[in-house]
């Protein structure tokens, strides 16, 4: 098992710059998760460590090994596709076995490794079907035991989950983790989706039009994140974010009736408009006062997200536990611990600490 | 008791016009609901009545049917016209040219398709778009265009008379290319990359994981290429001068065109009959293929 490291790696397709000089290290059976929104670039950087894509300059290391310009089939990976890419026309323990078959290992062999891994996935039973026979679930469980039986040094997963169902998506979210924690080897796993993300990495990346925003352990970006991006972008729902400015060393916030909060931190000289953030949990909703208004409400059973609109036209929402239902129209007053706030500069989008 | 009988008597007379009443009616509803079915019934009958007809006149005597065409529709009917096909030594020698035409022409169309198919949609090389333009632009030329260059051509190599001058202008296949390209390119990707992953090169991916999935383009462009093959009469008219080089479509063409001196017309119907049987045979085999191949890939 190795690690894997990024330095300074770029893509471009012609003119386009895609990737701009990522630099990243992955420690040996890390599981790292790449996440951001549709088209920042995680799909084409796990496709350039996979060896899929092109890399137009930096170099990559997997273990000791450079293989910045290393054939795919020779860098020591496997990879899991979102659409399972099995061969259709192929019984599971074909599909299985034949990466291994290509490399002209023994045929018994090639049964040894494929019993082995079809053991770890529970796949025992299919070997024989055929990928149509299999549902969605038994699919993206054969990618992986594809995966397996290749032994690689590094594991990369593009969306493998994206193609199921919500409960399926749990069930194999837990069993990649199971698999991670069995297996131990260095996995890269990319996703839109921040649960998944939350819930399977010891290390997130979080990515925004082919840039690093931030790096680092899945609470550690939630509770202190860099930027207003990474900020939105963790948690669920995302963090509110409502415009204020600095006057006399406190912040009005227009959205909340002028609401003046003394920042605990130090806002930096010259300041004058701040970007005031808070997560949906840390907000109380007092019922019947204030001038905030219900506009939508999600019961979600044990607890409920109440969406409101502020007079300025700014909308937040809040996690609600009380089991006294608000109803559209509402008006409620909000309140919270200063020193859950975060402020951001309007300008740089950046934290203020 | 006399009231009983005049009560059943009644009954009876009431009933059975409701019952002729419910059954028209019947019919009136099935036939209403069933006209498309009705048209289609008369329109294959008249797209079967040439084939039905010469099936008719080759079941009859040459004697019958110079007293008058009508013969056709009654008794006696006879097998002498196609015993007499087995009775000329030439016709299995063309029906033979005509199967390794046409299974020579099939073979190699599809693995030169395939494989071209396979380049257009997957791999880059230069000029790949203007390329593949011009194979297409192959669609647009007639034979007829061609035929006296081509001649002259098979004549100066001397190819004329062979198996091989018979095949070859057919393998210049480019709706096969651009039925394969198009097939080729309906594969996700991802399979390529999988494969590639998997330490396959470029012609495992081809051989072991796109090519069986070809199957149903391999069976559509197949058949398609063995029936022109097998029908086709201008090509062998001209390359093939020797009896013994004719293809089943010209040797029969060519027993039929002194009829005075044929056997007559019944004969002659035997001997389409005879010449149409192989490709019926493949059409009953292969007809769901057909059907795909003929309706485009519309559903795929």
């Amino acid at each position: 098992m190795s690690g894997v490291l990024l330095k300074n790696i770029t893509k471009k397709y012609d003119n386009l710059q895609v990737i701009h000089g990522v630099d990243l290290e992955i420690k040996q059976g890390e599981f790292c998760v790449f996440v951001g929104p549709s088209g920042c670039g995680k799909s084409t950087l796990l496709r350039m460590i996979a060896g899929l894509e092109e890399t137009t300059s930096g170099s990559m290391y997997i273990g000791e090994r450079e293989v910045t310009t290393t054939a795919p089939a020779e860098r020591g990976i496997s990879m899991v596709f979102q659409t399972y890419a099995l061969y259709p026309h192929m019984s599971v323990e074909q599909n299985m076995g034949f990466g291994l078959k290509m490399n002209k290992v023994g045929k018994a062999e090639i049964k040894r490794k494929v019993s082995e891994a079809s053991k770890i996935l529970k796949l025992d039973d299919y070997l024989q079907r055929k990928p149509k026979a299999l549902s969605g679930g038994q699919r993206q469980r054969v990618a992986i035991g594809r995966a397996i039986v290749r032994g690689p040094e590094v594991f990369l997963f593009d969306e493998p989950l994206s193609n199921l169902d919500a409960e399926l998506r749990v069930e194999m979210r837990v069993e990649i983790s199971r698999l991670h924690h069995e297996i131990g080897a260095t996995m890269i796993y990319v996703t839109h989706d921040q649960v998944e993300a939350m819930t399977l990495a010891d290390k997130i990346v979080v990515l925004r039009e082919g840039r690093i925003e931030q790096v680092g352990a899945p609470l550690e970006l939630y509770n202190n994140p860099d930027n207003k991006f990474v900020a939105g972008f963790i948690g669920s729902p995302g963090m509110n974010f409502l415009a204020g400015y600095v006057e006399n060393g406190a912040v009005c916030i227009p959205a909340l009736n002028d609401k003046v909060i003394v920042p605990v931190v130090d806002l930096p000289a010259g300041t004058s408009k701040v970007l005031l953030g808070i997560r949906p949990q840390d907000l109380q909703i007092h019922p019947n006062t204030g001038s905030l208004k219900v506009d939508v409400t999600e019961e979600l059973g044990g607890l409920s997200y109440i969406y409101l609109k502020t007079p300025t036209g700014e909308r937040i929402v809040a996690e609600h536990r009380d089991k006294n239902r608000m109803t559209h129209g509402t008006n409620v007053q909000v309140s919270f611990d200063n020193n859950k706030v975060m402020l951001f500069d309007d300008e740089t989008q950046q934290r203020i600490r | 008791m006399s009231h009983l009988n005049q009560a059943s008597a009644s009954e009876v007379c009431v009933r059975s016009p409701e019952k002729s009443i419910s059954w028209l009616q019947n019919f009136g509803m099935w036939l209403a609901n069933n006209k498309l079915l009705l048209v289609l019934i008369a329109c294959s009958l008249l797209m079967l009545a040439p084939f039905l007809w010469t099936v008719g006149l080759s079941l009859k005597s040459n004697q019958e049917l110079m007293l008058g065409a009508s013969a056709v529709f009654h008794f006696p009917y006879t097998l002498n016209n196609y015993a007499d096909i087995f009775q000329n030594s030439q016709v299995f020698r063309w029906l033979a040219n005509s199967l390794i035409v046409s299974i020579g022409m099939t073979f190699w169309v599809l693995i030169l398709s395939s494989l071209a198919g396979y380049a257009f949609a997957r791999l880059e090389f230069p000029f790949k778009k203007i390329i593949f333009v011009i194979i297409l632009m192959g669609l647009a030329v007639p034979e007829q265009a061609v035929i006296m260059a081509r001649h002259q051509i098979f004549s100066a190599l001397e190819m004329h008379n062979s198996y091989v001058g018979l095949i070859l202008p057919g393998l210049s296949a480019p709706f096969g290319v651009f039925l394969m390209t198009q097939f080729f390119k309906a594969i996700p990707p991802e399979l390529d990359e999988a494969a590639t992953l998997d330490n396959a090169n470029k012609f495992q991916i081809f051989w072991y994981v796109l090519l069986p999935l070809t199957l149903p383009a391999q069976a559509t462009l197949g058949i398609l290429t063995f029936l022109t093959s097998w029908n086709d009469y201008f090509w062998p008219l001209i390359s093939a001068t020797e009896q013994e080089m004719y293809t089943l479509t010209i040797g029969i063409a060519s027993s039929q065109q002194n009829f005075a001196q044929s056997e007559g017309l019944g004969f002659l119907a035997s001997q389409a009959i005879f010449s149409a049987l192989p490709i019926i045979l493949v059409y009953i085999f292969f007809q769901k293929h057909i059907v795909t191949a003929v309706a485009g890939g519309g559903v795929k």
